[in-house]
């Protein structure tokens, strides 16, 4: 098997900035556009791999130092691992390009941009990897870069978050790693590709199944799912914008793709117990996230907790999907997971452009009603994301809604259905419920606004984005079904790894 | 595994969680580092690990060992990265539980509440 070498760019690229970031620690402009095309560089070549992948229908890996798998390191991009990289290089550029026109003043400070970049370089490694440990070196470099980030943030409530996020993200990453020590007893390996080899053959001792549980727990805490969620809110909204922006959106899939890699690849006997339970636990996100954003009282914090429903969303779809019985549901989880990334964040860098102009850079809906009264493009463009994220046509929100829809009829899970169209339409009351007090209502006397706020160009890159995903969905949802159909037949994964 | 490892990791583990569910931010990051300490015990032990043989030379002959009585040599390298990473992420609990005591004049994390608010 032929290593491709532009599978390492995602991973590297941004990490040879950070250290370019370092060595130009004194002069803030050049840091921030070694930034801007370290993250423009890693998002061309995860283009690169997807397209490759595309055309080739076959997983493209690199071997690392050339040690040969299952004994070396390996980065493996098949279809779902390259599509998912392209949404979080997408994401990570565009909170680049928001940092470069911030007003903020943590975005000014010297390591700002290498723990930026670091937390991107994690993001995508951890994507990529195509081994348990490495998988775990890459986690803990996302939370410390992250954890940095939020506790250096303009909000002097960030520390206090980090502190609580540090915790208990420990805790998780304490749990990851008792899981692979498990598997790497039971198996004696730790590429995912032996691994699923080993479990589709032989009978399964009892350490794989606990293993499965503790890892099962990993992911869903990094995905911020109802039992693991409360620090989400918090740890989100105290973040500087464009943290946030990838925080809210990407950071979260990452749990979402473990655990679609585990349920198809590796624990696929168990993956029926493990659906049911994520199932359950979709459907109480869900009601939890949207209901504690109708009642919530910061524009941020609104939006953090609406990342919780629309992650209770996927795993609802990842609950009914099977690659081999139920492949639409399952393509509808991914199709989600990518468009829900863009809307997101764009809705987020959006809110960040309105705080800024306040004076105490708040986002309370107490103080910024009628805010954005005169700021039309913005309004506009605010306008469109809600709806996005509502699922109104003819935006990408409405595919996928419209995908999981008919995911749900297709896996006939009628109960489930009916509660997640139920808590979709919350989506839309406080969606437009926050847009006409931040754009339509006039503000009561004269605002005391900054003459200057952040710069629309991300945002608007990002909507343009959602537009046009919602104008020509064929090549997204091809994509998607190419994925599934790629992870109905795990052996080619294994044999694109182990070169059999 | 043998007896002795087993009961360390057990009781290490059982003091970890206890000491990272104390009030006290200071003691949660010991015992933070108690936990991970236990899970690099328990990952050293359920390696192939015979502790009286070094890794690939045999002290009689100095020739390599290919019989299948060496320690594993994978989990001594994995629990070099873990003990890094381990002590990365207490470093920065420590220093931001030393900034948090500033601004906070306490350690309790009872007290550290304006979030709640």
């Amino acid at each position: 098997m032929q290593s491709n070498i532009f599978v390492l760019g995602p991973v590297f690229a941004p990490l040879i900035g950070a250290v370019l970031t370092l060595v130009f620690r004194k002069n803030n402009t050049v840091q921030r556009y070694i930034a801007l095309v370290a993250g423009i560089v890693a998002w061309l070549c995860g283009l690169a791999v997807l397209a490759t992948n595309i055309q080739t229908a076959t997983p493209q890996i690199y071997v690392m130092g050339g040690w040969r798998p299952p004994f070396g390191i390996v980065l493996v991009a098949d279809m779902l691992s390259a599509l998912f990289v392209v949404m979080a290089t997408t994401v990570v550029t565009g909170g680049l390009l928001y940092a470069v026109g911030c007003k903020d003043n943590s975005v000014t400070y010297p390591s700002f941009m290498e723990l930026f970049l670091s937390m991107g370089a994690g993001m995508s490694g951890s994507l990529y990897t195509g081994d348990f440990f490495t998988l775990f070196v890459f986690l803990e470099l996302m939370v410390i870069s992250s954890v940095c980030l939020v506790a250096i943030s303009d909000n002097s409530l960030g520390l206090e978050a980090a502190i609580k996020y540090l915790l208990i993200s420990a805790m998780g990453t304490l749990f990851l790693l008792l899981g692979i020590a498990s598997l790497y007893a039971t198996f004696g390996t730790l590429n995912m590709a032996q691994i699923g080899q080993l479990l589709a053959t032989e009978q399964r001792p009892l350490l794989a199944q606990a293993s499965a549980a503790m890892l099962m727990s990993a992911f869903l805490l990094k995905s911020a799912v109802f039992p693991f969620h409360f620090w989400q809110p918090d740890f989100h909204t105290t973040a500087p914008t464009p943290v946030h922006a990838v925080l809210s959106s990407v950071v979260v899939k990452v749990g979402v793709y473990g655990i679609i890699r585990m349920t198809t690849l590796m624990f696929t006997v168990e993956a029926d117990a493990i659906k049911s339970v994520v199932l359950v636990l979709g459907i109480i996100g869900i009601f939890f996230g949207s209901l504690g954003a109708l009642r919530t009282y910061d524009a941020k914090r609104m939006l953090a907790y609406s990342t919780f429903g629309q992650i209770g969303f996927i795993l609802v779809a990842i609950g009914w999907g099977d690659p081999l019985t139920q492949p639409l549901a399952l393509a509808a989880a991914i199709i989600y997971a990518v468009n829900h990334s863009f809307v997101k964040s764009s809705l987020l860098m959006l809110t960040g452009v309105v705080s800024s102009r306040t004076k105490t850079k708040t986002a309370r809906l107490s103080e910024i009603g009628g805010v954005g009264h005169n700021m039309r493009l913005t309004g506009a463009l605010y306008m469109l994301g809600g709806l996005a994220l509502a699922g109104i046509p003819p935006l990408n929100g409405f595919i996928s809604k419209l995908a999981i829809v008919q995911g749900g009829i297709d896996a006939q899970g009628w109960l489930a259905l009916g509660l997640a169209v139920g808590g979709g339409i919350i989506t839309l009351i406080y969606m437009m419920r926050t847009w006409q007090l931040v754009f339509q209502k006039k503000p009561d006397g004269k605002p005391d606004l900054k003459p200057y706020g952040d710069s629309t160009l991300a945002p608007l890159l990002l909507i343009g984005l959602c537009v046009i995903l919602g104008l020509f969905a064929g090549p997204l949802v091809d994509v998607s079904t190419a994925a599934v159909s790629q992870l109905a037949e795990p052996e080619i994964y294994i044999a694109a790894v182990l070169g059999g | 595994m043998n007896l002795l490892f087993a009961i360390t990791t057990g009781i290490m583990f059982g003091l970890g969680v206890f000491q990272l569910l104390r009030r006290d931010l200071i003691k949660s990051a010991m015992g933070f580092f108690i936990l991970f300490t236990a899970i690099n015990l328990f990952f050293l032990a359920v390696g192939a690990f015979t502790p009286e043989v070094p890794a690939y030379i045999d002290p009689a002959t100095n020739q390599p060992i290919r019989d299948g009585q060496i320690a594993d040599p994978l989990v001594q390298a994995l629990i070099l990265t873990a003990i890094v990473i381990s002590f990365a992420s207490y470093a920065l609990f420590l220093s931001l539980i030393n900034i948090s005591s500033k601004r906070y004049e306490t350690v309790d994390s009872d007290n550290v509440d304006q979030l709640t608010q």
